[in-house]
């Protein structure tokens, strides 16, 4: 069966990697040491501090930005179609100096595609944007969106942005005229109604909490029915909870529609028709349960396989979606919902992993 | 039932994971701190993470939140992916596994016998 990982972290393996592709002043900064990055603000407890304490080089130092590593563990032995790069930094976390950020932004598609998309035809690439300049932002869609390997705009989700705000228009206009889709992934800095929690664990549970907001957001404020050709990805957010935003957003439009009269279908419409949600972390329940959840949400065109590669909680592609999900239902997990979404069908008409040599 | 060497006992140590196969199957083998010996099957049961990249630790206690004690050092493992804690005691998932997800480590009757450790299945 053919394979798509929705979900793949590709990295670096020190913000200076950045420091060839900044401009100045930018490049001394982060040189000179300036910045140390984003760092998380718990420890993680995980056997491998965050990504799966397999995940080694040959000398045996832990290693996520390396190639070979990922070709060798993920891309290779799962014999993956596709894999979606969908990186682990985002500057949009960063919430001053917004030249630093669209730089850093830029510097850092600049050194996936030379480190990681021009390695492997399997790879789709994520254009990242500094979010909190929008214009600036659009600019950096408009000169990555050229890439074949670029499929959709990264839209990293933080504390403080829900991405229906009229502001980020831009944004989608500028996904919508490079024909790209949308995708939203949690961050260190995501956080539920009252903050993190006190636990990582409590975090991680919060994590779910800070991306139903988003699908709600981008239907309320008319997203979806501004950019009828944009699709929209929620990324390691859950599944579960779907069936109750859609029940929930469809009754307050129909008691509340002379409010928001822009929303032109129903929201459990919309979501059906072009939102998807990647599946990992599975959450073990029984095949029972997937496609109760499945017939909740009324279609099996929704979900999408994802790994998480290199994370702690990686998926296995032969474990996590249970073998006893009717096989045509299961393909489209693993397969065609998200060939659909990327439109790879219409892009190439081949294969790269089953093309002839 | 076969009788296979699978390591020598001074490979051996507490909180260490030596890995060795079965003909093709993985297994993993670690002391105790009593000195028993434990050979296990090398797959994890939730995912099937390669278990002789995870760790072989202490137990987190408490009876009250954010004050941890930490006992019975070299008797659970955890595993390399999602960190779920086994008891090398008896095999079992610390957290019990459900009716679909079945928790516990497949552990091989093991002897010591002069420098070898061996297996019978
Ligand atoms: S694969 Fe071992 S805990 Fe999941």
């Amino acid at each position: 069966m053919r394979i798509i990982d929705t979900d793949v972290h590709e990295s670096f393996s020190s913000l200076t990697d950045l420091v060839p592709y900044l401009p100045e002043p930018y490049k001394s900064w982060i040189a000179a040491g300036a910045w140390r990055g984003f760092s998380q603000p718990f420890a993680y407890t995980s056997p491998g501090n965050g990504n799966r304490a397999d995940v080694r080089s040959a000398d045996g130092s832990a290693s996520v930005s390396d190639y070979s590593v990922m070709r060798a563990q993920l891309l290779d032995p799962y014999n993956l179609t596709y894999a979606v790069l969908t990186g682990y930094f985002y500057p949009t976390g960063l919430k001053l100096q917004y030249g630093l950020a669209t730089a850093l932004a830029r510097a850092y598609n600049d050194y996936v595609v030379e480190h990681w998309i021009s390695k492997d035809k399997r790879f789709i690439g994520s254009i990242q944007i500094n979010a909190r300049d929008p214009e600036a932002a659009a600019r950096e869609i408009d000169r990555m969106a050229a890439h074949p390997q670029m499929r959709q705009v990264m839209l990293p989700v933080v504390d403080d942005i829900a991405y229906g705000h009229p502001m980020y228009k831009p944004i989608f206009v500028a996904a919508e005229r490079n024909r790209l889709m949308v995708a939203f992934h949690h961050t260190t800095f995501a956080q539920g109604p009252y903050g993190m929690g006190l636990h990582y664990m409590e975090r991680h549970c919060l994590i779910p909490i800070s991306l139903m907001p988003q699908v709600i957001s981008l239907i309320a404020n008319g997203v979806f029915d501004s950019y009828p050709n944009l699709r929209f990805m929620i990324l390691e957010g859950g599944f579960s909870w779907l069936p109750h935003v859609m029940w929930r957003m469809d009754r307050e439009y129909r008691q509340g529609r002379v409010e928001v009269p822009w929303i032109k279908k129903l929201p459990s419409q919309h979501c059906r028709e072009r939102l998807r949600l990647s599946t990992q972390p599975t959450e073990d329940i029984s095949s029972g349960d997937w496609m109760k959840l499945i017939d909740l949400m009324g279609t099996d065109d929704i979900l999408v396989f994802s790994t998480d590669y290199p994370h702690f909680d990686f998926d296995d592609p032969n474990a996590a979606i249970p073998k006893a999900i009717p096989e045509a239902t299961r393909e489209k997990i693993i397969w065609k919902n998200a060939a659909n979404f990327y439109e790879l069908d219409m892009h190439d008409k081949t294969i790269p992993n089953q093309a002839a040599e | 039932m076969a009788k296979h060497i699978v390591c020598r006992f001074d490979e051996l140590d507490v909180g260490k994971i030596t890995p060795a196969k079965i003909g093709r199957t993985p297994i993993i083998v670690s002391k105790l701190p009593s000195g028993q010996v434990r050979a296990m099957g090398g797959r994890c049961p939730h995912q099937g993470a390669g278990l002789e990249h995870g760790c072989i630790s202490g137990r987190t206690e408490s009876e009250a939140p954010n004050e941890l004690a930490f006992c019975d050092y070299g008797e659970t493992l955890r595993c390399p992916w999602h960190g779920f804690e086994f008891s090398l005691i008896d095999g079992r998932s610390v957290v019990p596994g459900t009716g679909h997800l079945p928790m516990k480590l497949r552990l091989f009757d093991v002897e010591v016998e002069g420098d070898d450790v061996v297996v019978t299945i």
